[in-house]
């Protein structure tokens, strides 16, 4: 503690040292050189000053005044805006991330002594300021639109800051696609899915904004409701974009680094923070519901979570475990947070009960919330479920395909539910004489069947039959998991590294 | 290439761990020490077991056919890859258990050239300088230097892709050097340079030698690094065939030494007698008529040459030359490699 404040201290003392983070640098200097981005910029000021030119152009044939020329024109400029920030800037930025680092060939400003953190930090402030150019070129034709009527000034500031926000969470997903690991082909046809995902992301967006025109965010901004929703608006999008930098800097960490420990920590702070304030929405609505708001994203998270968890390597590197703390109560919290298939299995299913414990908690405290039992019935045989084909998956990796990759064990992962949902049906489907009909029967197993079930009885044999699955891998695994535990030990050195000090002939 | 003699502006602000290697004026001692490591990709075994070590001052080449497991060994020093097994210590510090750290002493130039669209030389020097930390003037002075020190002044406003393949590879020693590193690892930095540049890049080696880096390299000029390499391992399939300094090299690979003996012009007619002479004494083997030369092969030291030299002089054979040939490191790994590749 003491240590951190004095780094703290001597950080802000040295002031005049401070500099830019060099990948920021770096980029914008590329920016400024590049064709795409000098191009992008003029076009979009030829495209702003010739709607200008238009709206005005075609005004000045209009007898009457026109008492909405500003709000048309201001949905015009946002318009364009959009188009240009959501479309162009996730896709530059995208696109050199992905261009420096590729698999065969890792460019070495990741093998510098910059951290993974420091580099995508430089890769979205640089993706930031680029988004400020566009929005300072923008800012005189809207304030201009000001002078005119239809449109307050605050409205203006407002939907600047709310576009803003969403194009920076559009460049952190564009970062983290572009650090997956895969091949260029892949990489083209993810660009195109994310092209497409901007424009569906662009159409909400215009809509919102015409919202807040016409009602006005001047007359507004006196109201309690409109700064609580702005706020949840702003939290959820630093959640996302938080959530995106810290899968980020994973992905692009050595292999060997403890890249599961930032994510783990983070998802938890994150669920801990909106299982709070969709508490505190329960307590001041009365309405126990807006716990699923909850519920229903950390259980989706949660599912990516355990087939990323299952991906994970049996063996701990010797940088993992110089970090191990020596402490009983340390380590055990580090072996649920460090790298690590079987600590990130307790993490997953420590998360998903507290989730599920606490929201049914709260649903019977609230009398008045209707409670539907075939939704949390639902809830846990998936849960159970995906627990279940996890650990198969585990078990036939390490057992049959234990020289390939960990990430294999995901694969089979998904293959298991995959083939488990199509092959009976496909089979059911030939012996039933070309019919679907017998598919939308009981199929034990199948994890898919559990939502097409409407009888109760058939989603319980479903909740016993995943239980019972899970409680025979579980045993299963139970040896590999105790060794797992057994071996999360910190390095112990026997002698400390030589000390050189003998200078050789030639020095 | 002009050389400039300059101060290094930057010593790397290393932790007190890093710097218990003994300190030598300017320079840190460094030992780096490769042991038993091995790498494998799949099923691929790309380095074996292999284990050897240079220090400060010394330049150590590294031979081997292509896909003999140079690249993939240099990678792991650099800490772009990490070893299956074993470990390389830089003065004591594992480059498994602490990367970051050892980062900060290893410069690394790979076999792949620079190709950073819309930036220029200096802006690429400047980014990398502060990138390994240097701050304000230090990194001002720090860039100049390096940029007269491998020679891209006149070509430091130029954008990296308009470069030729020779000044990149400056560019590339120069991003290597920008931090000031102890240890050296170069991949076939001489790979596509013209004649003059590998001069001038055999110069900057042994320059950088003189201030007592520890340097890594390797090449498939082996003549080249024959002249400026204290130590060399050959390499194959990953598994080391030969390590040592050159002259064990040599003396392990080529026991015998090959002496040549002319005779003064007009006194060739005595050839056959000096043959049938050389084939009578001690120590002298395979001796035949090369091209007016009398070659022979020497299973004795030096003064054993020398008693032979006496002999023939005293019987009055006109000797105007008697050399050793020199076995090179070229004949050494044609001799102990087979060509082989995982």
């Amino acid at each position: 503690m003491t240590a951190t404040f004095s780094k703290l201290k001597t950080h802000f003392t040295n002031w005049r040292e401070w500099e830019l983070n060099p990948i920021v640098i770096k980029e914008l200097r590329q920016a400024v050189r590049s064709w795409a981005v000098t191009g992008m910029l003029l076009l979009f000021l030829t495209v702003l000053f010739i709607t200008s030119l238009t709206f005005l152009v075609t005004q000045s044939f209009q007898v009457e005044a026109n008492l909405q020329l500003g709000g048309a024109m201001f949905s015009a400029f946002m318009v364009i805006l959009a188009g240009a920030s959501v479309f162009f800037i996730p896709l530059y930025v995208g696109v050199r991330v992905a261009a420096e680092r590729q698999e065969n060939n890792p460019d070495l400003l990741y093998v510098s002594t910059l951290s993974p953190a420091c580099i995508i930090r430089g890769k979205f402030l640089c993706g930031a300021y680029m988004a400020l150019l566009f929005f300072s070129a923008c800012m005189p034709f809207m304030a201009f639109t000001n002078l005119l009527r239809g449109v307050d000034l605050p409205t203006v500031f407002f939907i600047l800051f709310y576009l803003f926000l969403v194009v920076c969470a559009a460049n952190m997903i564009a970062i983290f696609f572009a650090c997956l690991p895969m091949s260029r082909p892949f990489k083209i046809l993810l660009v195109i899915y994310g092209l497409f995902q901007s424009f569906a992301l662009l159409v909400p967006l215009v809509r919102v904004s015409f919202q807040l025109m016409s009602s006005g965010v001047g007359a507004m901004m006196s109201g309690r409701n409109f700064w609580v929703g702005t706020l949840t608006f702003v939290g959820i999008g630093m959640a996302i974009t938080g959530l995106f930098f810290v899968l980020s800097v994973a992905l692009i960490s050595p292999p060997s680094a403890n890249r599961a420990l930032p994510v783990r920590i983070y998802l938890t702070a994150i669920w801990l923070l909106g299982g709070l304030l969709s508490f505190s929405w329960v307590v001041q609505t009365g309405m126990a519901p807006w716990m699923l708001a909850w519920t229903y994203p950390t259980f989706a998270l949660m599912m990516f979570a355990l087939l990323v968890t299952v991906s994970n390597s049996d063996q701990i590197s010797l940088r993992v475990r110089r970090t191990i703390p020596k402490s009983g109560l340390k380590r055990a919290l580090a072996f649920v947070l460090f790298n690590g298939a079987a600590g990130g299995l307790v993490w997953v299913a420590t998360i998903l009960v507290a989730t599920f414990f606490l929201t049914w908690q709260i649903l019977l405290a609230f009398p008045k919330s209707m409670i539907d039992s075939s939704a949390s019935n639902w809830f846990v045989t998936t849960t159970a479920y995906a627990f279940a084909y996890a650990l198969t998956a585990l078990f036939i990796h390490r057992k049959f395909l234990s020289k390939r990759p960990p990430k294999l064990a995901g694969v089979i992962a998904v293959l298991l539910a995959g083939a488990w949902a199509i092959v009976p049906s496909i089979v059911l489907f030939f012996l039933n004489q070309l019919s679907w009909k017998s598919v939308e029967g009981l199929q034990l197993g199948n994890v898919f069947n559990v939502f097409s079930l409407r009888d109760d009885d058939q989603r319980l044999y479903h909740l016993y039959f995943a239980f019972g699955w899970l409680l025979l891998m579980i045993l299963i695994n139970a040896k590999w998991f105790v060794r797992q535990v057994k071996n999360f030990q910190p390095l112990n050195r026997t002698q400390s590294p030589p000390v050189i000090n003998e200078i050789s002939p030639a020095a | 290439m002009g050389f400039v003699p300059f101060t290094w502006p930057f010593t790397p602000a290393l932790s007190p761990l890093l710097r218990r290697g003994a300190r030598e004026k300017n320079f840190i001692f460094m030992k780096v020490q490769v042991k038993n490591l091995r790498k494998e990709f799949g099923k691929t075994v790309a380095v074996d077991n292999i284990s050897f070590s240079f220090d400060s001052g010394h330049v150590f080449g590294f031979v081997g056919p292509n896909g003999a497991g140079k690249t993939t060994t240099m990678r792991i020093i650099s800490t772009i890859e990490e070893p299956t097994s074993g470990d390389v210590m830089l003065n004591g510090i594992s480059i498994c258990e602490e990367p970051e750290l050892a980062r900060r002493v290893v410069g690394y130039v790979p076999d792949t050239l620079p190709a950073h669209a819309d930036i220029t030389v200096h802006e690429y020097l400047d980014f990398y300088a502060r990138a390994y930390g240097l701050r304000g003037k230090k990194r001002t002075q720090a860039v100049e230097a390096i940029e007269e020190f491998t020679n891209v002044i006149g070509i430091r406003e130029k954008h990296l892709k308009a470069l030729s393949k020779g000044m990149k590879q400056r560019v590339s020693l120069g991003r290597a050097l920008v931090y000031d590193p102890d240890v050296l690892v170069l991949d076939e930095p001489a790979a596509g340079l013209d004649p003059r540049a590998r001069v001038e890049l055999r110069e900057l080696l042994m320059l950088l030698a003189e201030r007592k880096k520890a340097i890594l390299i390797s090449s498939h000029i082996l003549t080249e690094l024959t002249e400026i390499c204290n130590g060399v391992v050959i390499i194959e399939r990953g598994k080391i065939l030969e390590t040592g300094t050159i002259d064990d090299v040599l003396k392990k690979s080529a026991p015998r030494r090959t002496v040549a003996v002319r005779l003064l012009d007009g006194h060739h007619h005595q050839n056959p007698q000096l043959l049938k002479e050389l084939l009578q004494t001690p120590h002298v083997e395979n001796a035949r008529d090369v091209a007016n030369e009398i070659h022979f092969e020497l299973s004795g030291d030096e003064s054993a040459a020398c008693d032979i030299l006496g002999g023939l002089i005293s019987k009055k054979f006109k000797v105007i030359e008697f050399r050793q040939t020199k076995t090179n490191l070229e004949d050494i790994f044609m001799n102990v490699t087979k060509g082989g590749v995982q």
